[in-house]
């Protein structure tokens, strides 16, 4: 059955469409409307308050209980929330079945469930004598319309701090079943097993010079030379007293006890070498020296780079288990959002968030799909329709704007459509407040806050570590350092994550906050490395305090970003020539 | 844990929602005694009260764990 649900602050329209379901027959709409009495005394309203998220749960719930006895196609519930005159609908369920006697049952059976289980209350009743004021008063102060978030309605308790939003997101993150993949395909990939040495590496005691081979407490002034043995040989036997192998380097010793001398240290004449110069190292590379057979080579959970895949190549390891590759869907939603080879019109901005999230998401190898959705809920279900499967089979769907206040903003309700439970709508931080993140199953969603810098600062927050978890590494977590310029900030009742730019200064760490006013600014984008962790109602900071902050660039490129390294020299054409 | 109150408990205890501190997990009945020990005035609400574990309704073996979201849900009355 598809479920639609939705909690809202605003009267239910009069006129809801039946689903586009070609095999209905029957669509049965249900209004309940509040009464002008309550217990025998005149009122003009009531006032409804929700445990929002567990009352979509619940009714999601109950939906799918009864829909095996009553086998229905489509449901959609709407209840309000906050003050409902007497005469407006508090809540509406539409059912679409094949014949009307399953939608009927349904719905007498959902009413009685949602009584007795939904978190949902009648808080209060408004007397008839308070329609001239309170009601009209709550309506100018736009309470009734809950002018922060139109669909649902909000409340302190949904709101999630900072800390509370990273646990919950990790909690309800789920690695994704590791595969083996060739070494090719492996790079950037977090390794999922811990690789041990097959065997000691080196395998053999291994010269490392050009020379002659002979017992290491043989004191003989002259050798024979019985063999001689390079790299690639394999030429076991057992020397004597006043016997000498040549031996190239890299070559694998013939038995153990042994040095080599050094060709320059030697004189030879036909078969017969004198050592004229001994010297006091042994001039090999003893077997299980790098390391020893069954020790941990590479350990699981790190992202495999070049030199730990050439590590695993040395142990053997052609298919290493790691994460799969994430599959991300992303739209961008927003109808004044034009591509940014276009001249915006009046109103009109270029996107840049499209480009931003695959800049973002290059640190974790994954496929990623994106669409521009209109911003009419209708269309973008029909456009969503058209590509199912790949928001279906998607690990990871971002939606970059319509998670904040306008009216026309519908991430949540489009992510319940899709069939996710919203976690949570809002975070305690600045920028970023009206984040979204929601579950389906082991698939996540996040609904991003539209301008660009909130999306840096809630991917580096909250998606980076969702995909952490995903893949099976270690989640991102704060750092501490010190401040080398004050912050001027007034006090905010939010905790704030200041743009930064981490530099190597006088010989230490410090963090310069960068310019920044509101979460609309994006040219300190091109400087931030960082992002400082500013407490609630804290303000200002001085310069030499101690911070909390959480890099933002990955080790790759941290060299030139956090240390301002450079290469002394670059390489020119003359040069090469 | 983040206990939350709803309706007219929010009268009873005065705010929406209260941080309990616990090191390890609580069973209902330990859930019960912290929360009368700082609001007396639920004991008489007690009997009707539900208690929600992550959103979902606790039962009788439920454990109540710090990272826990826990609701107090009085007889419900929506539709």
């Amino acid at each position: 059955m598809e479920i639609e649900i939705q909690l809202t602050g605003s009267p239910i329209a009069e006129k809801i469409s039946p689903p586009q379901l070609a095999a209905h027959g029957a669509w049965l709409e249900f209004r309940g409307a509040v009464r002008d009495e309550e217990n025998g005394v005149k009122i003009s309203a009531l006032e409804y308050e929700a445990y929002a998220e567990m009352a979509v749960r619940e009714i999601r719930r109950l939906l799918e209980a009864l829909s095996p006895r009553h086998f229905c196609l489509a449901a959609k519930v709407i209840h309000r929330i906050g003050i409902v005159p007497a005469g407006e609908a508090a809540i509406y369920v539409g059912i679409a079945s094949r014949h009307r006697a399953e939608a009927i049952a349904l719905l007498g059976e959902f009413m009685n469930g949602l009584k007795q289980a939904v978190p949902i209350w009648k808080r209060r009743a408004l007397p008839a004598n308070f329609v001239g004021d309170e009601v009209t008063s709550l309506k100018s102060k736009g309470i009734r319309n809950q002018p922060e978030t139109p669909h649902v309605v909000s409340y302190n308790s949904k709101i999630r701090s900072l800390d509370e939003a990273m646990a919950e997101i990790q909690s309800r993150c789920e690695s994704l079943p590791a595969v083996r993949v060739s070494l090719e395909e492996s790079f950037g990939r977090v390794l999922r097993e811990t690789v041990c040495a097959p065997e000691d590496l080196p395998p053999v005691d291994r010269s490392t010079r050009d020379g002659y081979a002979v017992l290491s407490n043989d004191e003989s002034e002259a050798f024979f030379v019985v063999d001689t043995i390079h790299a690639a040989d394999w030429k076991p036997r057992q020397l004597k007293s006043g016997e000498t192998v040549r031996v190239a380097t890299g070559a694998t010793l013939p038995c153990d006890g042994l040095r080599v001398a050094m060709q320059e240290n030697v004189e030879r004449n036909g078969d017969q070498i004198r050592i004229i110069k001994r010297e006091a190292g042994l001039n090999l590379r003893k077997r299980g020296e790098d390391v020893k057979a069954g020790q941990p080579l590479v350990q699981s959970g790190v992202r495999l780079d070049a030199g730990k895949l050439a590590l695993l190549a040395t142990a053997g390891c052609a298919q290493p288990l790691v994460n799969p590759r994430l599959r991300v869907a992303h739209f961008t939603t927003g109808d004044e959002i034009i591509p940014p080879e276009q001249m915006p019109k009046p109103g009109q901005i270029r996107d840049s968030n499209s480009i931003l999230i695959r800049g973002l998401l290059q640190n974790f190898p994954c496929d990623v799909t994106q669409k521009h959705l209109p911003e009419n809920f209708e269309s973008a279900k029909s456009q969503i329709t058209n590509h199912k499967s790949q928001i279906e089979n998607a690990d990871v769907l971002l939606v970059s704007g319509g998670a904040s206040v306008g009216d026309k903003d519908f991430t949540r309700p489009l992510l319940e459509w899709l069939g996710f439970e919203i976690v949570f709508s809002q975070v305690n931080v600045r920028p970023g407040r009206p984040l979204i993140f929601g579950v389906n199953g082991n698939r996540i969603t996040f609904g991003l806050p539209g301008n660009p810098l909130s999306h840096f600062v809630c991917f580096h927050l909250f998606v980076a570590v969702a995909l952490a978890k995903l893949t099976g590494q270690e989640t991102p977590g704060f750092f501490r350092g010190k401040l080398a310029e004050n912050l001027e900030d007034a006090p905010c009742p939010r905790e704030t994550l200041w743009p930064a730019r981490l530099e190597f200064t006088n010989g230490e760490l410090r963090l310069r906050p960068l310019k920044w006013s509101s979460s609309g600014d994006i040219t300190c984008l091109t400087e931030t490395n960082a992002l400082i962790r500013v407490p609630m109602n804290q303000g200002s900071i001085e310069t030499g305090a101690a911070v909390d902050f959480l890099p933002t660039q990955d080790s790759a490129s941290s060299l030139s970003l956090i240390f301002n390294l450079r290469p002394a020299r670059r390489l020119s054409y003359d040069d090469c020539i | 844990m983040r206990v939350l109150f709803f309706a007219q408990l929010k009268d009873v205890t005065g705010c929406d929602a209260v941080e309990l501190a616990t090191s390890s997990p609580l069973n209902r009945e330990q859930l019960w005694a912290a929360l009368l020990e700082k609001f007396p005035g639920l004991r008489g609400h007690r009997g009707n009260v539900r208690l929600t574990r992550n959103w979902e309704y606790a039962d009788a073996e439920t454990q109540f764990a710090d990272a826990d979201e826990v609701a107090l849900i009085p007889p419900v009355s929506g539709g």
